[in-house]
């Protein structure tokens, strides 16, 4: 049969499949294909010349007739694009470019060897996966929807039918009567795949009664969802499933006409579809007697003009009738009054292209996946800040974590996961509490958020969800069309709340105001679109509340969005709100104590931080982008180390303040910069330290080789410089109390006395002797100069202390050192430069371990018998819970440190006074002032927030300053706050420097193994301004409006 | 400069736009809903929406021409003042605007010295935001007529700009 002849009837159609299929045997071998991704997303990663370039290597090695190159629709993982897939062996290629073509062909084609390079790269190990069934990515996956996709060429309507196209359509017309496709359709349970789930043989049932002579079948295309893309892809990728899909649904309904409405951003789309059309009615698949029967079906394209109301149902149908696209209110529903006032079915393009595939394999078949209520799968698209962005299919039921990581591979530049946008602008934010949510409508209804068309947006801590709220109503209000006042007006009155807030102009009542406004909304607006459109708003107050009261209250956007808020992301993220990008560039023009004066503005211990800051700005620079952040801490680190004249900060003297009787209590890095702040104010604070030294954690427990201790004392006395008193061995409980404190005329008093307590496990043996936990450890090795240590030493633990532990013991002479954690390395909360520098140093790593008992004999520790664990669901914090998996086995140890984390121990400290400022394991303060409970008590740092960092405590020791000058003088003086002119040069049309990021230098592994010389060395001059003048400057020309409190 | 430049190529006279558009609705006469792809047709043949163009529109399709400007208000796809050669879109949808969207945009203002919605003045360049162009997985993206740009850096706008400054060079060079 010639092609392109009208194939009019069943045994025609069964014909022509069977010649498609020989002819492919026997000319080319369909396995010997090259298959090219030419969907959307490749094509602008430059596919269509790389399909060339593979045709043209193919003619020059003379092989052009014996394999094919097919386009195909998408493959999935658009992020990797242009991806090719060699069909005889199932090898997968991503990021190919026109020069790889020739060297597939030359190694793999000719040479059969898979070229490595371009093969995927198994997450963590980096190891290459080539088969494209064993990358984690696809075999996972469940093709219904897109079975076609990625195997056959879009625009070939043999292909389609060499690979079962129309057999529903044939089936359906010589075998099934409408309800019998009805009820097929009621077995599978398929629910409407635009949003809302609505059954769809209910739909096509209630159509099917109406009374008509008239009715029409129509397709929803127009994906208007921001961050959706699954509809472009099957009509870009598989046309032909969607027709076929809308013929049986019109042979059910009784329609002989239908229209598929596509937006008019998907050129492509509509490019493809019109040649299927045009191929089925020349195939006489549409058109007049299908198939040699009385059904008649014709479909015509109707193009969007950019309207995302018109993905409403009855706004679409308005706009087919070439009106404006406004919604109307329901009932009459569709199925009674449609288009042209006639019943009508309204369906996605995902829902139809499921139909082929439930009335070929029955309706049990599709119902047996899935959840209870929701049958099948679902095709989400992956985007926004995840690894393998793209497009995927899986069973209806499937876990928002399993998505994320499994498949999607997590989150990229080691950033954290922070919340899921699913269901675009009427959906809402899942945050990482609820990774564990099945997919499916219900689960997600309850989480105040909807599947959606499956638009599925992964935010990392750089997203502001108080912006992307603001986001989201900026589009519903741009988009609303205005029929209805709740949506006109309403919405309009949530932006311009949203937009204060954002701007720091927000007040307190606006959270209330907005979630009222809200459900006024979803209650009375008149179409889909008003309705869903204050939940982006209310669910990320349900979720991220503190987010929206701290840019209302302290004036903040952590995350580093919101204009007027932030100058530079860095700067924002900086606890201590160190004017970042204002010090680097100062360094980068040789003005070093202008940029150490800068600095110290913001935070006394500018060369502590160049050590051993945990430099949030550095995970936050937008330099990322381009490569690699700004060495921030490096740079610090040699200003610091400039410093000869000492650089003392600006300080206002107050002879009234400086009668002030001010306490401090503790004198690690909270109370110092409590004391500092205050003494900048004029005030002359004195500090009480338990120990014989002052310096808290900064000299008790991190160790003198990240920070030694000459460089801790010089910036103490800095501070003592500017009139501050510090007073040692005076203990909190023991030497005096509070009331002491307050009968000797102490106004105010800050308590900073960290969290000092190391916490052990409850298991056999961990009270044994040999057995002691780091903080203890570490600090009598620190105050002491010697501590009892093992040499087979087993620390247990994760964090930092748990590294600088095991690394003083192997200092110390410890033989063997082995760290046993039960999560993995990834999820160590340690500073991953610290465990590169402790396996250098010849420690060993043992994660995913969990230690069930310390082994004894005689009074002395042999070993720690431990399990392996396996990882497990997510847990609240978003990381996957550790379980027991069955292996068990013994590490050798004579010695074992715990390293578990660290508590407030608080039985001591209050013992003698009436007050009982603490819950739980902290002191509650208010994090606008440091206030406790009771009024002229305040706290800052460890103590309030739970063991954090150095640049915290400082954070926290100068809010509390603020709030005590504010308690004493009834205001706020705090002029270091306010933004710092820098007048460097900055050059705005230059393009940025080209100097890759270098690393600090560090002294050599045997001569650092046996002694605490710091480990790390400065940067030499030349190096310092080269990593200075890498710094994008995100600062330039903006202005803060609102202070930061 | 600008004024010098001649601007005549691609502008063509009302009575020839009016003959084209009636060879359109000649073939759009009787279909039901015809106005929106008509306006499509025209939109794509001129660039923007004419009024003359409009008028005969209502008058052959027997709408009245109130009804024919309320369809061309409410779609965002139609304009009625001429645009840039080059349409550049900045898409804002979701996934673009966590990835940096609006970094793109402010820097493409920066760049052509232009605000959302307008040319500049050598008629080159308009700048319009769009609301997601499917492209999500390859964020941020740019379209720039019907070309997608995928992961667009906001350090090498101008180098981006620039290709397409020198294609019209090339085409003027052609041209003299």
């Amino acid at each position: 049969m010639a092609a392109g002849q009208k194939i009019s009837s069943v045994k025609e159609l069964n014909a022509v499949c069977d010649e498609i299929r020989r002819n492919q045997n026997s000319g080319l071998n369909p396995r010997d294909e090259i298959r090219v991704c030419i969907g959307g997303g490749c094509i602008a990663s430059g596919s269509l010349d790389v399909k060339a370039a593979f045709e043209k290597a193919l003619k020059e090695q003379g092989l052009e007739r014996k394999i094919s190159v097919r386009g195909t629709g998408c493959l999935g993982p658009c992020a990797r694009g242009p991806v090719v897939m060699i069909a005889k062996d199932n090898i997968f290629y991503q990021g190919v470019d026109t020069d790889d073509a020739k060297d597939i062909i030359d190694t793999h084609i000719i040479g059969g060897k898979v070229v490595e390079r371009l093969t995927w790269k198994k997450q963590g190990t980096g190891e290459a996966v080539a088969v494209q069934n064993d990358i984690d990515f696809f075999k996972r996956q469940t093709k219904i929807v897109l079975r076609n996709c990625g195997v056959i060429n879009p625009t070939s309507i043999e292909d389609y039918i060499a690979h079962d196209g129309y057999q529903a359509l044939a089936k359906t017309l010589t075998s099934l009567s409408p309800d019998n496709v009805i009820e097929e359709m009621k077995k599978s349970g398929l629910r409407g795949r635009g949003g809302a789930g609505f059954p769809t043989w209910m739909k096509w049932s209630f159509a099917r009664k109406s009374p008509s002579d008239t009715k029409y079948m129509l397709c929803n295309g127009d994906e208007g969802d921001p961050g959706a893309f699954m509809d472009r892809s099957v009509l870009e990728g598989d046309p032909h499933s969607v027709i076929e899909g809308m013929a049986i649904g019109a042979y059910a309904i009784g329609a002989a006409q239908g229209y598929v409405y596509v937006r008019a951003e998907y050129p492509l789309a509509v490019e493809r579809l019109g040649i299927a059309i045009e191929d089925a009615r020349k195939r006489g698949l549409l058109s007049q007697k299908i198939l040699g029967t009385n059904f008649s079906f014709d479909l015509e394209i109707r193009m969007g003009s950019g309207a995302f109301v018109c993905g409403e149902e009855t706004a679409l149908m308005a706009s087919i009738e070439g009106k404006r696209g406004e919604p109307r209110p329901r009932p009459p529903f569709p199925a009674v009054k449609g288009l042209w006032g006639k019943p009508s079915v309204l369906n996605n393009v995902e829902t139809f292209a499921n139909v082929p595939a439930i009335i070929n394999k029955g309706g049990d078949w599709f119902a047996s996946m899935g959840t209870e209520k929701s049958k099948g799968t679902k095709v989400f698209a992956l985007a926004g800040a995840i690894k393998n962005a793209g497009l995927v299919e899986v069973p209806v039921g499937t876990t928002l974590g399993e998505l994320i990581y499994d498949i999607g591979d997590g989150i990229p530049n080691d950033k954290e996961f922070k919340a899921a946008q699913i269901g675009g602008p009427s959906g809402g934010c899942i945050p990482r509490q609820h990774l564990n949510v099945t997919l499916d409508y219900e689960s997600l209804n309850e989480l105040g958020a909807i599947m959606g068309s499956g638009g599925l947006v992964v935010m990392d801590q750089d997203s502001c969800m108080v912006d992307v709220a603001r986001f989201f109503l900026e589009f519903v209000q741009e988009e609303s069309c205005g029929k209805c006042v709740p949506c006109r007006v309403g919405t309009k009155r949530m932006l311009e709340i949203l937009t204060r807030i954002c701007e720091g102009k927000g007040r307190e009542s606006d959270i209330d105001t907005l979630i009222e406004l809200g459900n006024q909304i979803k209650d009375t607006a008149l179409c889909g679109l008003g309705q869903t459109a204050p939940n982006p708003v209310l669910s990320t107050i349900r979720y991220f509340r503190d987010e929206y009261e701290e840019h209302i209250n302290n004036k903040h956007c952590e995350a580093g969005v919101c204009p007027g808020l932030v100058s530079a992301p860095c700067q924002s993220s900086c606890p201590a709100g160190v004017d970042i990008p204002g010090f680097v560039s100062l360094v980068a023009e040789r003005r070093y104590a202008e940029a150490l004066r800068l600095h110290r503005n913001r935070n006394p211990f500018t060369s502590i931080c160049g050590r051993v800051c945990f430099h949030t700005c550095e995970n936050k620079c937008r330099r990322a982008m381009l490569d690699k952040p700004v060495a921030v801490r490096g740079i610090k680190r040699f200003m610091a180390d400039q410093e000869i004249v000492v650089q003392l900060p600006e300080v206002h003297e107050n002879a009234d303040n400086a009668k002030r009787k001010i306490a401090i209590i503790g004198a690690g890095p909270a109370g110092l910069s409590c004391a500092y702040f205050l003494a900048r104010l004029g005030y002359r604070p004195k500090v009480f330290e338990a120990e014989e030294r002052p310096g808290g954690m900064m000299v008790q427990t991190i160790p003198a080789y990240r920070l030694p201790r000459e460089i801790v004392a010089r910036e103490i006395r800095i501070i003592e410089r500017m009139g501050v008193d510090i007073e040692t061995g005076k203990r909190l409980g023991r030497d005096f109390t509070l009331t002491n404190l307050r009968e000797e005329g102490y106004e105010a008093i800050f308590i900073g006395v960290g969290s000092p307590k190391g916490v052990r496990l409850d298991i056999p043996g961990s009270n044994a002797p040999g057995v002691t936990d780091a903080i203890n450890f570490l600090k009598t090795y620190n105050l002491k100069g010697s501590v009892p240590v093992g040499q087979k030493v087993v620390v247990i633990g994760g964090g930092n202390a748990a590294v600088d532990a095991a690394r003083t013991t192997i200092r110390l002479g410890a033989k063997k050192v082995t760290v046993v954690y039960r999560r993995t390395m990834e999820d160590m909360p340690a500073y991953m430069e610290e465990i590169e520098d402790a396996v250098h140093e010849g420690i060993t790593f043992k994660p995913l371990t969990n230690p069930d008992e310390i082994i004894v004999v005689d009074n002395k520790i042999t070993g720690v018998k431990c399990h392996s664990m396996k990882q497990g669901k997510f847990d609240r914090t978003g990381r996957r819970r550790p379980e027991n998996d069955s292996a068990t086995f013994v590490v050798e140890a004579d010695h074992v440190i715990f390293a578990c984390g660290q508590t407030l121990d608080s039985s001591e400290l209050f013992s003698r006074d009436e007050l009982q400022p603490i819950s739980g394991y902290r002191i509650m303060t208010d994090s606008t002032t440091g206030e406790t409970s009771i009024p002229w008590l305040f706290c800052g740092g460890d103590a309030a927030e739970g063991p954090m960092s150095v640049v915290h405590a400082v954070a926290g020791g100068e809010i509390a300053a603020v709030g005590i000058d504010k308690y004493l003088t009834g205001e706020n003086h705090a002029f270091w706050r306010a933004q710092q002119m820098v007048d460097t040069a900055y050059d705005v049309n230059a393009d940025p420097v080209a100097y890759p990021r270098v690393n600090m230098p560090v002294i050599p592994i045997e001569r650092r193994k046996d002694n605490f010389n710091e480990v790390e060395l400065t940067f030499l001059e030349p190096e310092a301004l080269r990593q200075a003048q890498r710094c994008l400057r995100c600062d330039y020309g903006k202005t803060i409006t609102q202070e930061r409190k | 400069m600008s004024d010098v430049r001649c601007n005549c190529q691609g502008e063509i006279s009302e009575e020839d736009m009016l003959k084209q558009i009636d060879g359109i609705l000649d073939d759009y006469k009787g279909t039901s809903g015809a106005l929106i792809p008509v306006l499509q047709i025209a939109q794509k043949m001129f660039g923007y929406l004419p009024e003359a163009v409009l008028k005969r529109i209502s008058v052959v399709l027997n709408k009245p021409y109130s009804e024919v400007a309320g369809v061309v208000s409410f779609y965002s796809f139609f304009s009625t003042v001429p645009r840039g050669k080059y349409l550049v879109r900045v898409c804002l949808g979701t996934a673009c605007y966590v990835r940096g969207g609006k970094d793109v945009l402010d820097s493409l203002k920066k760049h052509l010295k232009i605000d959302v919605g307008q040319t500049t003045e050598d008629k080159l360049f308009s700048l319009d935001v769009g609301r997601c162009f499917g492209a999500c997985g390859l964020a941020p993206v740019i379209m720039i007529n019907d070309d997608v740009h995928q992961r667009v850096k906001t350090v090498k706008i101008s180098e981006l700009l620039d290709t397409y400054r020198n294609k019209k060079d090339e085409t003027s060079k052609e041209a003299n």
